[in-house]
């Protein structure tokens, strides 16, 4: 196949896939976030169950104007949004959906997706900095702390992973899920990493990825009652839509990252081989489903932490335990 | 493009460099987390604030110079509105005063009507504060149990005064027909609405759950205690310097409760506790309230079971003159000492009229207490002392 | 005038009639009134900083601080009862109360109108900032030591003293306020058998 009409029609339907889960999301989190709250949530657009609250939101907010403050930094302040949206969809190149359903087979996926998804930090700093309000600025100063913070305990708990697994490839790491453990009664075995060694560094990955979301508990760069909307306070109208679709997206971005490297990614044991690229979506859509619903109902559950809670946490706890983890793991692979 | 741009840059850097020591940080009067119009001022280096002015005033609607031209019936009208989510307590010390001054006193039964209504306002009052003071520390979910469980209450008020918030029930020497009939219709026509105490017990018993929800989804979070526990310490004696009262008095360990305190209302006759704490955190004013609820709940339940039947309202004249004379007259109030100092001339209008608001004296404390306080703590300070700001302003 | 009676409105038998006058003793104040359970302990206006300090070791709640504009003519309202007998002059009140029982009693001191000036509470009482402006802003009167007597309700470029007899209310001059028209009649007792509200009203 000509290898731009390859790349035109990757960038489609990878483009599609992503709007479409964060649009679910930000459904899901209406409606279930409702119903946590004794509330019903959106009722009436779309005809059943407000299932089209997210487009009529999207809708109204393209609609509105495209406002900067008359001191902000304007082109720091107009290209902000489109950093955070570039990190936030470039997570999704190197997920695999399947054994080739991958936007990009990269031998660094790992490290592919650590650096880009850091890359949103940048983003949030300059929108914070350049519109020239001081809660954005508190905002975009809190979010850079935070996010250099815990992108720490996030490496070190990829780290362990890609030393079990042996490699840095995605696909690899779903594959070495595949692989067989032991045989059971002539069944082979094969399990997900979290289950196999994998717990303490998926749950200081899931720790750490909620702190890079900026989402309660970690919420600290918005805050809303402390800072009004923290960096996105002076943000209108289609600008706004892009960090909040991008918040959505690396919410569904992070949670395949973790259905990945934790609970197998797009395998399923006793699929087939040859189901594999059919499957194989679906079944990491499930994963990613669970993942992101927990996400959600930790944001209805918590309230949020104080900054300099937020940075002993990340020190004094996330990073040492993640550290003795590596350790741990790096002997039981020397030792097995 | 560039140049004016790039002016811009470098002026920020030059009031950036110039603020450094101290960046003045406005909070409000337009923000989430100052219940309305209260403004604060802060300087502030880092996150750390290093001397705040509140400035109020935003709401002053000059309720101490309008009572001085209404007669004493409409000054009901006007006060339940200072502090609104608890109306009926503010018209209390109110009409007890004028009660005092004319000379008459309410009817037993309506007497025990008003302490039922005081200890609803009083429960909806703290219900409001378990849904801001959550989310204040960015918790979203307490704030929408706890308006579906105030609806139960504010339904009993509405069902009884005909408003919401605003009822408007307290006359002097008594209490308004409940139905608009006044007195052409026959007497059981104004006492309360039918089946009213067992809607009350049966409400009481939702409460009885709702604090049971508070405690699972407040209290016993760790995160809020992280945020709350010895933060914005008050000692007992800066309380009462500042002429703090209420559920924020009691929780810096001084049992100072008008209801036990005061002769008023037959409080005496019923057996309830004052819910007091030791810390002065804000996390104990929070244990204060919730302590409150449950204490409101079973002063509401004895209430019920004594109430006597009789008239609501005692005789008084059709156009109420009050002798001269000057009377301080308070209650306690969800929010603490609420009280009137009614200076009458013998006319229909007092002379002037003192408003004493809780809240008012409740912030003054604020530029004492916030001064070296992170922004985060003043978020979590001001939603525990709990104030409205139409009682602040007045 | 209320505060000039020969004797106090009620017989001097109560616990907060004795408290009253063991306290006005004590301090040496001017004299005391106890009427409708408000006691009230008038002090002279150079005594007035330090007999509230020395009050607070028993009465240390700090209520409220506020004051009383005793004029002979008046633009809103009512008025007072006798003009003829008044001594126009701003009353300072402070109330302080117990926190342990009902003992409480509103130091009142006089100030004259044309030196409507005071001693400020704020060195002891913190709480007492606010109402001090509040006073100022609303009456006009000086509280000596409180360095931070900027008007607290009112905009920096108001003009005049709201609280003052003097002040208009600009609202109602502007429309008037039909009084008592629009509201139900007080109720009467229901023992009169038939009563004719609209006939009355």
């Amino acid at each position: 196949m000509n290898i731009w009409l390859e790349l035109a029609l990757t960038l489609v339907v990878m483009l599609v896939v992503v709007l479409t889960a964060s649009l679910v999301t930000i459904y899901v989190e209406l409606k279930a976030g409702s119903h946590m709250q004794a509330r019903i949530g959106p009722y009436y657009a779309g005809g059943r169950w407000g299932w089209a609250q997210p487009l009529a939101d999207g809708a109204k907010f393209l609609q509105k104007e495209d406002l900067a403050p008359a001191k902000a930094d304007r082109p720091v302040y107009r290209l902000a949004p489109f950093v955070v949206m570039m990190s936030a969809l470039g997570i999704f190149a190197v997920i695999p959906l399947g054994p080739d359903l991958v936007g990009a087979k990269l031998d660094l996926g790992v490290y592919f997706l650590l650096a880009i998804s850091s890359f949103s930090a940048l983003g949030v700093l300059m929108a914070g900095w350049s519109s020239a309000n001081k809660y954005s600025l508190i905002g975009g100063l809190r979010a850079a702390a935070q996010l250099i913070a815990y992108e720490i305990p996030l490496i070190l708990a990829v780290v362990a992973v890609v030393i079990q697994a042996g490699t840095m490839s995605l696909i690899g790491i779903v594959d070495a899920q595949q692989a067989t453990l032991f045989t059971l009664g002539g069944i082979e075995v094969a399990l997900p990493f979290i289950l196999t060694g994998q717990l303490v560094s998926f749950f200081i990955f899931m720790i750490a990825a909620v702190a890079e979301l900026s989402r309660i508990p970690f919420d600290m760069p918005i805050a809303e009652s402390e800072l009004t909307m923290g960096y996105l306070t002076e943000y209108t109208g289609i600008r706004f839509t892009m960090f909040f679709l991008g918040e959505y997206a690396t919410v569904v971005g992070f949670s395949a990252i973790a259905a990945t490297l934790y609970l197998g990614g797009y395998g399923a044991p006793f699929l087939p081989e040859s189901m594999a690229n059919v499957a194989g979506p679906a079944i990491l859509l499930l994963k990613v489903s669970a993942l992101v619903f927990v996400i959600i109902w930790i944001r209805f559950t918590w309230p949020r932490l104080r900054e300099d809670q937020l940075q002993s946490m990340a020190w004094r706890w996330l990073i040492p335990i993640s550290l003795i983890n590596i350790a741990v793991i790096a002997v039981f692979k020397v030792a097995f | 493009m560039t140049s004016r741009q790039l002016m811009h840059r470098s002026e920020v850097a030059v009031s950036v460099e110039l603020e450094t020591p101290g960046m003045t940080l406005n909070i409000g009067p337009q923000h989430p987390s100052t219940h309305g119009v209260l403004r604060l001022v802060a300087k502030i280096s880092g996150e750390r604030i290093h001397e705040i002015e509140p400035v109020i005033g935003y709401m002053h609607r000059g309720y101490e110079k309008l009572s001085e031209v209404r007669t004493y019936a409409q000054i009901t009208a006007l006060v339940n509105r200072i502090d609104w989510v608890a109306g009926f307590a503010n018209e209390v010390p109110f009409i007890l005063g004028v009660e005092k001054l004319v000379g008459v006193e309410a009817p037993e039964r309506a007497q025990w009507i008003r302490l039922i209504l005081t200890e609803l306002a009083r429960i909806s009052s703290h219900l409001v504060f378990m849904c801001s003071f959550p989310l204040e520390l960015g918790a979203s979910t307490p704030l929408m149990h706890m308006l579906r469980d105030r609806e139960h209450i504010l339904e009993l008020i509405e069902d009884v005064t005909g408003g919401r918030f605003h009822p408007n029930f307290n006359r002097v020497g008594g209490v308004k027909p409940a139905y608009g009939g006044g007195s052409k219709t026959k007497k059981q026509s104004m006492d309360l609405p039918a089946g009213f105490f067992k809607r009350t017990l049966k409400a009481m018993d939702l409460m009885d759950q709702t604090c049971e929800d508070i405690d699972t989804l407040v209290t016993g979070n760790e995160l809020v205690r992280a945020r709350t526990i010895g933060i914005g310490v008050i000692p007992a004696e800066k309380a009462i310097e500042y002429g703090m009262s209420g559920p924020n008095l009691r929780a810096s360990g001084v049992a100072y409760d008008l209801r036990k305190v005061d002769n008023y209302l037959p409080y005496d006759q019923i057996d309830f506790d004052v819910v007091t704490r030791t810390g002065g955190d804000s996390f104990d004013r929070y244990l204060v309230r919730v302590g409150e609820i449950r204490e409101s709940v079973k002063i509401i339940r004895q209430a019920v079971d004594i109430i006597p039947a009789g008239p609501l309202q005692a005789k008084v004249p059709r156009v109420l003159k009050v002798p001269e004379g000057q009377v301080y007259s308070r209650a306690e109030n969800p929010k603490g000492e609420f009280g009137y100092y009614i200076v009458s001339e013998g006319g229909k209008m007092p002379y002037r009229l003192k408003i004493r608001s809780t809240s008012f004296s409740n912030l003054s404390i604020l530029p004492w207490i916030l001064v070296g306080q992170l922004i985060p703590d003043l978020v979590a300070i001001m939603g525990s002392l709990d104030f409205v700001l139409g009682d602040v302003d007045r | 005038m209320s505060d000039q009676p020969d004797a106090p409105a009620e017989p001097d038998t109560t616990p907060l009639a004795d408290y009253a006058a063991d306290i006005t003793e004590r301090l040496g104040a001017e004299r005391y009134t106890v009427e409708f359970d408000t006691a009230r302990v008038f002090v002279a206006k150079d005594k007035w900083v330090d007999t509230i300090n020395e009050a607070r070791g028993e009465l240390p709640f700090f209520s409220w601080l506020s004051a009383i504009d005793w004029s002979r003519e008046t633009e809103v309202g009512e008025g007072v009862a006798d003009p003829d007998k008044l001594e126009e002059r701003f009353e300072v009140m402070c109330r302080l109360s117990s926190v342990t029982d009902d003992k409480a009693i509103i130091f009142f001191a006089t100030l004259p109108k044309d030196d409507a000036t005071i001693g400020s509470l704020t060195a002891t009482i913190g709480g007492a900032e606010w109402h001090e402006r509040e006073a100022h802003e609303m009456f006009g009167i000086m509280f000596e030591g409180n360095e931070n007597l900027v008007p607290l309700y009112l905009p920096d470029d108001f003009i005049g003293n709201p609280l003052l007899k003097s002040y208009p209310l600009i609202a109602r001059e502007v429309k008037p306020w039909p009084g008592e028209v629009d509201v139900e009649g007080l109720p009467v007792g229901d023992d009169e058998g038939s009563d004719d509200e609209e006939g009355e009203a």
